[in-house]
């Protein structure tokens, strides 16, 4: 008996504890919905995403908040899968009622939640998802500020055709929208440049051992390998590459360059290439330094990547869009309607550079940057390579694993 | 033989001796206790945490083997207090249905508590060998890789000799094989159930130390070696620990060649083809026996 109740005991502190980690809602705040894998193997760089979004949070709310009432991040997670992504966004559409929703990362979840969105006519500001499809089905409430794979690959590919001249290529990558959007373009890419393609591997998401594709690939000898993944399976491609003593030329689309992806893979990132709109790599610019300088204040043990400066810039669009709206008035669809007109009208420096949308909600005007990974002292850093007039190092040729000498 | 098909049947024992060592406890523990834990995977991740902790204090090789230490004996101690409180309450009145939905909820609460605590971020454990490869010409692997090959190997032999040998071993696989015989023998079954409990999280801690040091420590990382388990365990047998040994270098290098030479995007589908054709055409697994035989 006395076993029994020990155990109803432990069940109930659990549940409490459970029902006390969810935020406490108040009424008359304004409410923003965030998407994002908060828990699962992304949770990491949701949390670097959430971390730039609360910087531009407390600015707002330090300052008094949006007409006299304090701003609400509502957080919906999506665990990067289409269909909890779908529950999250109907949770936040109707229970919650947010005035609009931003955040947003994983293209899958985000093409599934933006068409519900669009179909409730809520706008959708998509922060970090990179797959073309999400603005371009013409859906009116849809809007992105961040580059999409086209973009964010148009500099590598310039790099390729110009300068790299590959002869054969390989194909690694998530077996999801994002992974096989980027394969799309890679593709073109090659036949464009009359390289040979060897392989088209896939992995999934979560997917920790990867020796079986990557003897494959050492097998098939690609001078380049075209990667699209995120943080911890790049880097763990990248140490079993080096157990399999594999040299190749890896291309990625650049989200998987975070902290995170740094401290795992130490000096054996090297010669690793992607695109980059790093916040540390644009200094020059007063509004990326500005961020950088507070991000640093807050939070001294993390380093500002990118996903910290995209959520950033996600939540300040949102605010500026709800502010010239004007006051909420309390019926959510003529509200959600104003901030979809505001959000149109955007025009704001931002840490990524000027953001203003186009007829498809997308953002246009950010450039990301060729960058290549190279080591200061064995320490690696993110270098731009390309194009010429904003490069700060030369392309290093990937050598064999035993001439390198940090290891 | 050319050197793509060698290279992916080492892949594949290397991987194959870790989903081993972790399926080995998960086997036990069903055989014992009819327990399908599904948090067993979870056990891995806590042995794999708690390396990471030992190895902040003390770094290098040294830490490293006192973290493979730390992380049996606090996941042992871990598995025998969740039986104790969680399994033990619910033996006597239990459908499977019930124990399956307990674990499940274990498995939850104790990958959220793993994020509520240590955060999300995937964390490194240090190769003790210092990232050292092994160049065989025709193969290439890690020094770590290797050691855990032959490391898994001397585990699951030690464990096999004290089943076989040691009188508590002996113990173990009677009231594996029939319960009510064994303690109408005079066995103290709920000790046996705890030890088995302790000794299959050990294993299960040892695995995920070995795991996290291979590839990542993340509070989701048990997911998969709980999915492997599970594959291996009704690959080889519910409860048979031969069946478990053999089951995870079977489905290792069945992985790595299925994924090498058929389809690479079915790799993880690959398992669960042969839970499927194992279930229909030999449903005792390949190594157990048919029951009332």
């Amino acid at each position: 008996m006395i076993k029994k109740s020990l155990g109803i005991a432990l069940f109930t502190a659990c549940f409490l504890f459970a029902l006390c980690v969810g935020p406490a809602l108040s009424a008359d705040s304004v409410k923003i919905g965030i998407l994002g894998p908060f828990s699962g193997s992304l949770a990491f760089n949701a949390s670097e995403m959430k971390k730039g979004m609360l910087l531009a949070l407390e600015e707002v709310n330090d300052a008094g908040g949006l007409f006299g009432r304090q701003v609400e991040l509502v957080y919906g997670d999506t665990e990067c899968k289409p269909d909890k992504g779908v529950g999250a966004v109907k949770k936040l559409l109707t229970r919650d009622e947010v005035l609009v929703v931003g955040g947003g990362y994983c293209s899958s979840v985000n093409i599934a939640a933006s068409q519900i969105a669009d179909m409730e006519k809520c706008p959708v500001v998509v922060a970090i998802a990179i797959s073309p499809t999400i603005t371009n089905r013409g859906l009116e409430y849809v809007f992105r500020t961040s580059p999409n794979s086209p973009m964010f690959l148009n500099g590598i590919n310039q790099w390729l055709e110009k300068v790299k001249q590959a002869k054969t290529v390989a194909f690694f990558m998530e077996n999801s929208d994002y992974g096989r959007d980027g394969e799309k373009i890679w593709s073109e890419l090659s036949k464009k440049i009359k390289a040979k393609e060897l392989a088209h591997l896939y992995f999934e998401i979560g997917d920790t051992d990867f020796t079986t594709q990557i003897s494959k690939l050492k097998n098939l000898n690609p001078d380049v390998t075209f990667n699209i993944a995120s943080t911890t399976e790049a880097a763990l491609i990248q140490k079993q590459a080096k157990e399999l003593n594999f040299v190749t030329q890896w291309i990625g689309v650049g989200g998987q360059f975070t902290e995170a992806y740094f401290k795992m893979t130490g000096p054996i990132s090297q010669y690793a290439m992607g695109s980059s709109l790093e916040p540390t790599l644009n200094m020059k610019s007063p509004e990326t330094a500005a961020f950088v300088e507070a991000y640093r204040t807050a939070y001294p043990d993390s380093r500002p990547g990118i996903f910290s400066s995209q959520g950033y810039d996600n939540l300040k669009v949102i605010l500026d869009a709800v502010q010239r709206a004007g006051e909420p008035t309390g019926d959510l669809q003529q509200d959600r309607e104003k901030i979809k007109d505001a959000l149109e009208k955007t025009d704001m420096k931002l840490t990524q550079g000027r953001i203003t949308f186009e007829d498809d909600g997308q953002v246009h005007s950010v450039v990301p940057s060729v960058v290549q990974v190279q080591l200061e002292n064995c320490e690696p850093e993110l270098r731009i390579i390309y194009p010429e007039d904003r490069a700060t190092a030369d392309y290093q040729a990937p050598q064999p694993w035993r001439e390198r000498e940090c290891q | 033989m050319d050197s793509l098909f060698l290279q992916q049947v080492v892949n594949g024992l290397i991987i194959g001796s870790v989903y081993s060592l972790i399926a080995i406890g998960l086997t036990m523990i069903f055989g014992v206790m009819r327990i399908s834990n599904f948090a067993h995977g979870d056990y891995a991740m806590v042995g794999a945490y708690v390396a990471v902790f030992v190895m902040m204090w003390l770094p290098g090789p040294l830490g490293w083997v006192n973290a493979l230490l730390a992380a049996a004996v606090i996941v042992a101690v871990a598995g025998v207090v969740s039986e104790l409180l969680i399994f033990r309450p619910l033996l006597d009145r239990r459908t499977d249905i019930d124990m399956i939905m307990v674990s499940i909820g274990l498995f939850i609460l104790l990958e959220n508590l793993a994020q509520f605590f240590f955060e999300a971020r995937p964390r490194m454990l240090a190769d003790p060998f210092g990232g050292n490869t092994v160049d065989l010409g025709l193969v290439s692997t890690s020094q770590l890789r290797l050691f855990c090959l032959a490391f898994s190997c001397v585990a699951i032999a030690g464990l096999q000799v004290f089943l076989n040998r040691s009188k508590t071993g002996i113990a173990i696989r009677a009231t594996s094989q029939n319960s009510r015989a064994a303690r109408l023998m005079g066995i103290d079954i709920n000790r046996i159930y705890t030890l088995t409990f302790g000794l299959g999280s050990a294993m299960a801690g040892i695995g995920g130390v070995l795991y996290g040091t291979l590839f990542a420590v993340y509070p989701t990382m048990g997911a998969i070696p709980t999915l492997k388990a599970f594959v291996v365990t009704i690959l080889g047998g519910m409860g048979n620990i031969r069946g478990a040994i053999f089951g995870g270098f079977i489905l290792g290098v069945a992985e790595t060649l299925g994924g090498s030479y058929l389809a690479m995007e079915y790799k993880n589908a690959i398992g669960f083809v042969i839970i499927i054709l194992v279930l229909l055409i030999r449903p005792q697994g390949l190594f157990g026996q048919r029951e009332g035989v």
